[in-house]
């Protein structure tokens, strides 16, 4: 059978960055292809390249076996290819007719013929919608609703591939079925899908194959007959399971370290409390709005509206105090680099001792020397090369960047409590390997590290405990063996049931 | 797999390097133009007639000292990310008159003390309101000069005033070993300013404040102090240009100081102190108003008259905040 894509060699770098390394795929009619990696691994660029949002630097792509240049988004639409975006594209006030036909390279403008309508409703009929109102506006629907209206927009134009670049991420579970069930129907039509997905569970139920990416470079393409969870994870990873994430050797002293007693933040968080223990990576999973970056950050002191009671190590701590915090050994390490991490212009070393000034001023004079060799072991630690400690620290990889943050919130001779937001957030898998490692590290010398992520298979892989939070309020503790992705994923999405 | 995997780090590797080498080229390329700039400036200077001769040389190195301590305290400023101040220069009028007033009232010694009082309070206050309120730095600044002239003009209505003679000693305004007193206060303070910011705590807590406050606030500093700090350093070594002016003159008039923050801004930039904060340093922007002095005495010993000087110093500022945009990549 012919290809209906084929995509051939695909490169493409950006100042400095290789995004995509000589990527190849074809796709056959009615084939629903997954395309798995972390984030970071060229999936997005390459849907951009598809798209011609993006011009590849080499390669070819060829449509229905002839080779084509794609120069933008209108001009693949009419060769067939359409492209639900991670983020919805609707305009919210105007009606489903008009969303479906928007930016169409084929309306004329300041015209709507019945034409459209009828094909606008054939689209919806596809899909199974017989019922819908044309006229109603897109600010009535669920966001559900609304995934189906991106559809049913692509099959109007005709689409005979369909990209969708994680479309469920925002969906409840009945929406998701449905979804899965349409792009099912659309398969035995002979559309071919894309399927962007971080689900795992998704793939191997809905996909036919399977594209790994990695590192902008392809690993492998597979049937999924052919492929375990397992092993999709370790081809996405580059390593085994275990060997990304240490598990924690039992720490001798499991004291408990910080008590958090109604924990409150107006309008995001409602009375969280929690324990934390020496030598545990306790993780708070929620999604974005369930509250979950609010803990961390109302425990560094960055939140000043946030109230509660807290104590560290037996002594309390009082909120709303980032200087308060540090002296408490209680060190954040932010997920936003830029704005909220680095100190760009400074160089390494200022960067690393930047929370230790105290510690080797007499009279708030600095001794350098003691500050250099401290800088020096810390950039040993967390495995920065000493020769850059003179680098400006912009000029650091986002992973030599991120290991940087860790060094400073270590730069204290006791055991401290560490806070993290999205520790591997924007880090290539080498780099997150390493920075695990050094979790465990930090674990074993007695640190606590408190921690959110929105990454839930690096939630099961690297806590002890993790903590749910729905919507600003706790669902359900889980320690050790108890951590299960499925239990997790539910509570952070639908808390009722896990509730009652 | 295994393979695929080294290739993979290989290539995160290369990643790493290649922002980094383009970096580099920008910030050499910038230097470089800022090395050149210099020396041509220089051959132009030294090539001027007079211009090496004896008095040329000392009243550079006196008019250099005023505009100089404004600078080393806008330097501070500029570092702590609040760009620039505009009431610098009234601060200088203002610390000279009451200098004088105080040198008259309670004698040369006290006169001294409540001079730099004034002139660092002042200018501590703005730093106050922009580091604990976070108000703008340049709209507090314009506001305070509008402050300081209105106030000082509804109280002296002469306009100049005068030390009763005798007051000010005649030790304080000789030479010592040939040397200006004024351009060794300069070279002092220009000292100790870099020994504030790199030898203290407070100093590399400002460097912090100003390259990302957000980051300075998550690791603890306290920024209010440190921008409060800063401005009233920055007070402080400007009410040394305002006392330096007063003895020089016998006399005080708010006139003294008009343009200095013009002026020092130059020098600071021109001594490579980044615009957005972060960095620079004390010592390079003595530099930077010794590069900028000779300029004006050069275009004084041409016979051009004083709008030129405005417009050498507005074309040195252009071309330098150019250039650092071209080698930040911003």
């Amino acid at each position: 059978m012919q290809e209906v894509l084929s995509v051939r060699g695909v490169s493409k770098a950006y100042p400095g960055v290789t995004a995509l390394e000589d990527v190849s795929l074809s796709l056959r009619p009615g084939e629903i292809r997954a395309i798995c990696g972390e984030n970071g691994a060229g999936k997005s660029t390459f849907v951009k390249i598809l798209m011609g949002i993006v011009q590849p630097d080499s390669g070819s792509i060829d449509i229905n076996g002839q080779t084509q240049v794609v120069r933008g988004p209108q001009q693949a639409q009419s060769m067939g290819l359409g492209l639900v975006a991670q983020e919805l594209s609707l305009a919210p006030h105007l009606s489903i007719l008009d969303n479906i036909w928007l930016g169409s390279a084929e309306v004329p403008f300041l015209h709507r013929r019945a034409s459209f309508r009828v094909r606008a409703k054939q689209a919806l009929e596809t899909l199974g919608l017989t019922d819908w109102d044309l006229d109603r506006p897109v600010s009535s629907l669920t966001v559900g609703q609304r995934q189906l209206i991106e559809i049913a927009r692509l099959l109007a134009r005709d689409a005979r591939v369909l990209i969708l670049d994680e479309p469920t991420a925002t969906l409840s579970d009945a929406d998701i079925e449905r979804i899965l069930g349409i792009l099912k129907g659309l398969r035995t039509q002979g559309r071919s899908i894309i399927y962007i997905t971080h689900r795992l569970g998704e793939v191997f139920e809905l996909c036919d194959s399977i594209t790994v990416l990695r590192n902008g470079q392809h690993v492998a393409t597979q049937p999924v007959s052919e492929t375990t969870r397992e092993g999709l994870v370790e081809m996405m990873l580059g390593r085994s399971f275990e060997d990304m994430y240490p598990k924690a050797p039992a720490h001798a002293d499991q004291s408990v370290r910080v008590v958090v007693e109604g924990l409150d933040v107006p309008g995001t968080l409602n009375k969280f409390s929690m324990t934390a223990p020496r030598g545990r990576i306790v993780c708070i999973a929620g999604q974005i709005g369930s509250g979950a970056n609010m803990v961390t950050r109302a425990l560094a002191g960055l939140v000043p509206s946030a109230t509660g009671s807290v104590t560290v190590d037996g002594r309390p701590m009082r909120l709303g105090s980032v200087p308060h915090a540090v002296a408490r050994n209680v060190l954040f390490v932010s997920d936003d680099r830029a704005a909220e991490g680095l100190f760009p212009q400074m160089t390494v070393l200022d960067n690393l001792i930047a929370t230790r000034l105290d510690a080797s001023a007499r009279m708030g004079v600095l001794s350098w020397p003691a500050l250099r060799r401290m800088a020096a072991s810390l950039a040993e630690r967390v495995g920065v090369d000493r020769h850059r400690l003179k680098s400006q620290s912009i000029a650091l990889s986002g992973g030599n960047q991120q290991k940087l943050l860790f060094g400073r919130a270590l730069a204290s001779a006791d055991a401290g409590v560490l806070l993290m937001n999205e520790p591997t957030r924007g880090i290539d898998v080498g780099a997150r390997a390493e920075i695990y490692r050094i979790m465990r590290e930090l674990c074993d010398l007695g640190s606590t590290l408190i921690m959110t992520s929105s990454d839930l298979e690096e939630v099961v892989g690297i806590a002890d405990i993790v903590i749910t939070l729905y919507r600003g309020n706790v669902v359900a503790r889980y320690e050790d063996e108890a951590i299960a992705m499925s239990s997790i994923l539910a509570d952070i999405t639908h808390p009722t049931q896990a509730v009652a | 797999m295994t393979e695929r995997s080294t290739a993979g780090a290989d290539s995160a590797g290369s990643v790493a390097a290649d922002p980094l080498r383009a970096r580099f080229d920008r910030a050499r390329v910038f230097s470089w133009a800022q090395t050149i700039g210099i020396v041509v400036l220089l051959a132009i200077i030294f090539a001027t007639p007079g211009f090496l001769a004896g008095p040329s040389i000392l009243s550079l190195l006196t008019t250099v000292s005023f505009i100089g301590c404004v600078a080393i305290g806008m330097t501070l400023i500029t570092i702590s990310g609040n760009i620039m101040s505009f009431a610098l220069g009234a601060t200088v009028g203002v610390t000279a008159m009451v200098f004088i007033l105080a040198v008259n009232w309670l004698g040369f010694g006290p006169g001294l003390v409540v001079g730099l009082l004034i002139g660092s309070l002042l200018t501590g206050l703005q730093g106050l309101l922009i580091g604990w309120v976070r108000a703008n730095p340049i709209i507090v600044s314009i506001a305070a000069l509008a402050l300081i002239y209105g106030v000082t003009q509804a109280f002296t209505e002469k306009g100049t005033i005068y030390a009763d003679p005798g007051t000010v000693p005649a030790s304080v305004k000789g030479k010592i070993a040939g040397i200006p007193i004024e351009f060794i206060v300069f070279l002092l303070s220009a000292v100790v300013a870099q020994l504030i910011l790199s030898a203290t705590r407070f100093g590399r807590n400002l460097f912090m404040v100003g390259s990302s406050f957000r980051a300075a606030e998550a690791v603890g500093v306290s920024t209010w102090r440190t921008v409060t700090g800063a401005y009233l350093w920055a007070g402080f070594f400007t009410s040394l240009a305002g006392i330096m002016l007063a003895i020089r003159y016998d006399s005080a008039n708010m006139d003294y100081g008009v343009a200095y923050d013009y002026d020092a801004i130059a020098a600071v930039l021109v001594g490579g102190t980044a615009i957005g904060g972060g960095q620079g340093s004390a010592l390079r922007t003595l530099a930077g108003a010794m590069v900028i002095a000779s300029v004006q005495v050069m275009l004084l010993l041409q016979g051009l008259r004083q709008e030129w000087q405005y417009l050498a110093a507005g074309l040195i500022v252009l071309a330098v905040i150019i250039l650092q945009a071209r080698g930040s990549g911003r």
